[in-house]
């Protein structure tokens, strides 16, 4: 009882996980119809900005609030620069966010060297039910992705913000026409999407430790829940996290860890496949 | 894709339309006369220099002038998938890489290293398993977007990484090493000249081939395809079968690489399957010029090399540079290096035998007396 119980929190904290590190490249992906390669590279760097703020003696909840503003100001920055000429070209925009992301990656690893840098955790210990002890961080992560899942979502299909963003994105000349800048909604977009990735890499740098390929190693578990859960709404990509990070923790509990991690990439794809569309077709929130 | 290349566009009604477009592909051959002249000579110059790196350079300089030739036999099967067809491949390297791991274990379990049993065996692995993975995300009853396929085969590449270090069998992190050189009879491949050689040889052979292979209607039809997918699938041609054939084709050469590098380097890694090297590739191709056979060797000649040559003082920032110089080469030169010689036309060539004197005379004769007829 008590294994099975830790077993489903793993699971959980792992899916909140893949959730949180998605959202972002979801609704760039949803959005704009850009599949981000430099996503993983926001992670990384909203975990590196924690670290610096616990490097420099600061209190590490404030490099957590910092992240995602700084990364998403470089994201709006990137955007104008460099991201604005690839949308009508998906497949140049994949090569040139890569170019970006390497430049980003080989600059963090440049300033950590190969190391395996730590960041404790801002809230320690774990919460004890009983028998069962779960870490308190990796709970308090569950419930800042719900938060984040809930703001998301109701800024999307509650605010003016959201509405105008929704119309640039589904119908860019109508939307121009109607008074609003499209040129500032594609960049505050991209800069919403960033700034989620640095949220992402701020909460997660605690649980992996910082290391110059973290990013990496989410980047294609994420395009895969993008492509599971379908791209063009809000909640297809997160429903597609969902499953995958689910599976990518579950399966190692029955079979062997190799094999598992193949498994749900085959899987994945297979699914993919048979329904082009994702679990969740259609467009809007 | 800003390869706007009208003049493909043109030509492929040429091709299938008949009568009256023989003028108008009669007009280009006498256009590319007097401009068809720079590939040849890069090409030329590019094979001279090859022929005597060996002579000029240090013997440490040509173990790693043979790598680097592997690798531009690698960056061509890229380029005809992604240059040709309009395929993004970011999964390369399965191919280059488990062929590595199967003649790998070929010499290590069976003891097998004659050249003319390994490299046929590698490059049927290379095959095999494009036909697989091409098969299994280009066919079927609809066809797939491009983002699915580029993210399938990345997905591919990256879990043949993770299953190549987690399996015992394949070694896990270390992977094969010391595998016994490459044999002929009682000669034993070293590093050196000789391998040197071997290797130039067969990437101007494979070279060679792919020249006629995209420059054959085969090669036209694959250009429409890239250029414009849903015409080519109104002309009558079955798109998907195309593409999965050029894909196979694009692994098969990639499994050669591969099969050349196990042997050369002398060890197989799960890096040698994973996204790294597919990355690395696609990096070539975009350097040199991808569309163009010669732009996917030039590229990895300069890429390595220039990362070879700085990596001694600025090993740490290498990376980034490359990372700078890539997107530049995306932003401002999308046809890559080659581009700065190469002219549009030329680039996009012409495609099949070139049509006889003669028969432009009839035909346009033909054309003369319709004219006058009324």
């Amino acid at each position: 009882m008590a294994n099975a119980f830790v077993a489903a929190f793993e699971i959980l904290s792992f899916g909140a996980i893949i959730v949180l590190i998605v959202l972002g490249l979801g609704i760039i992906a949803s959005m704009m119809g850009i599949f981000n390669f430099a996503q993983g590279e926001f992670v990384l760097l909203g975990a590196y900005i924690t670290y610096l703020a616990y490097a420099k003696g600061l209190p590490i909840w404030a490099g957590m609030v910092a992240a995602p503003f700084v990364v998403g100001a470089l994201g709006f920055v990137l955007e104008a620069l460099i991201i604005r000429r690839f949308y009508a070209a998906p497949i140049v925009a994949m090569l040139g966010t890569y170019a970006l992301g390497l430049i980003i990656r080989e600059s963090v690893r440049g300033l950590i060297g190969g190391f395996y840098l730590t960041v404790p955790e801002p809230i320690g210990g774990s919460i004890d039910i009983g028998a069962m002890h779960i870490s308190a961080w990796r709970f308090t992560i569950i419930i800042i992705t719900l938060l984040v899942m809930a703001g998301c979502y109701l800024l999307l299909s509650r605010t003016n913000f959201g509405l105008r963003m929704r119309a640039t994105l589904e119908n860019p000349s109508l939307a121009r026409a109607s008074g609003i800048s499209t040129p500032l909604m594609y960049g505050a977009t991209f800069a919403f999407g960033s700034a989620l990735a640095g949220l992402a890499g701020a909460l997660i740098v605690p649980v992996f430790s910082l290391y110059a390929d973290l990013g990496l190693r989410f980047l294609i578990q994420g395009f895969v829940a993008v492509m599971v859960g379908g791209v063009g709404s809000f909640i297809g990509p997160v429903a597609g996290a969902g499953v995958i990070g689910t599976l990518s923790a579950a399966l190692p509990w029955i079979m062997a860890p190799v094999v598992a991690d193949v498994l749900v990439f085959v899987l994945a794809i297979a699914f993919i496949k048979f329904r082009p569309q994702g679990l969740i077709a259609g467009k809007g929130v | 894709m800003p390869k706007s290349m009208g003049a493909v566009k043109q030509a492929i009604p040429a091709a299938i339309g008949g009568e009256p477009d023989v003028a108008m592909a009669s007009s280009g051959t006498a256009k590319q006369k007097s401009t068809r002249k720079i590939l040849p000579v890069v090409e030329g110059i590019v094979l001279v220099a090859a022929l005597l790196a060996p002579l000029l350079l240090q013997d440490y300089l040509t173990v790693f002038a043979t790598r680097v030739i592997i690798l531009a036999l690698f960056a061509l099967s890229f380029d005809l998938v992604w240059g040709y067809a309009g395929i993004m491949s970011f999964g390369q390297a399965l191919f280059f890489g488990s062929a590595g791991y199967g003649v790998a274990l070929l010499a290590r379990d069976l003891d097998i290293t004659n050249i003319f049993l390994v490299l046929p065996a590698g490059t049927l692995i290379g095959l095999t398993f494009a036909l697989l993975l091409g098969g299994f995300l280009l066919l079927g009853r609809h066809p797939s977007s491009v983002i699915f396929v580029s993210l399938g085969t990345l997905t591919g590449s990256y879990a043949a990484d993770r299953l190549a270090r987690g399996w015992y069998y394949l070694g896990g992190q270390n992977g094969i090493p010391s595998i016994a050189p490459m044999s002929l009879g009682s000669y034993e491949f070293t590093e050196g000249p000789a391998f040197y050689y071997l290797v130039l040889g067969i990437l101007v052979v494979v070279y060679l081939l792919c020249r006629f292979l995209v420059r054959s209607q085969f090669g036209l039809a694959l250009a429409g395809l890239r250029e414009n997918e849903q015409r080519i699938a109104f002309f009558g041609y079955k798109a998907q079968h195309l593409k999965a054939i050029i894909f196979a084709i694009g692994g098969a050469v990639a499994g050669m690489a591969g099969s050349l590098y196990a042997f050369h380097e002398g060890f197989v890694w799960p890096n040698m399957v994973g996204v790294v090297v597919s990355t690395q590739v696609v990096l070539y191709v975009l350097f040199g010029g991808s569309g163009t056979l010669i732009g996917a060797v030039i590229g990895a000649v300069i890429v390595e090399g220039v990362s070879f040559w700085l990596s001694d003082n600025y090993r740490d920032i290498w990376p980034i540079i490359l990372g700078v110089l890539l997107l530049l080469v995306i932003l401002f030169r999308p046809l890559g290096l080659i581009s700065f010689v190469l002219g549009e036309r030329e680039r996009v060539g012409s495609f099949g035998a070139k049509p006889k004197e003669n028969v432009k005379e009839n035909v346009k004769e033909d054309v003369k007396e319709k004219r006058n007829a009324p």
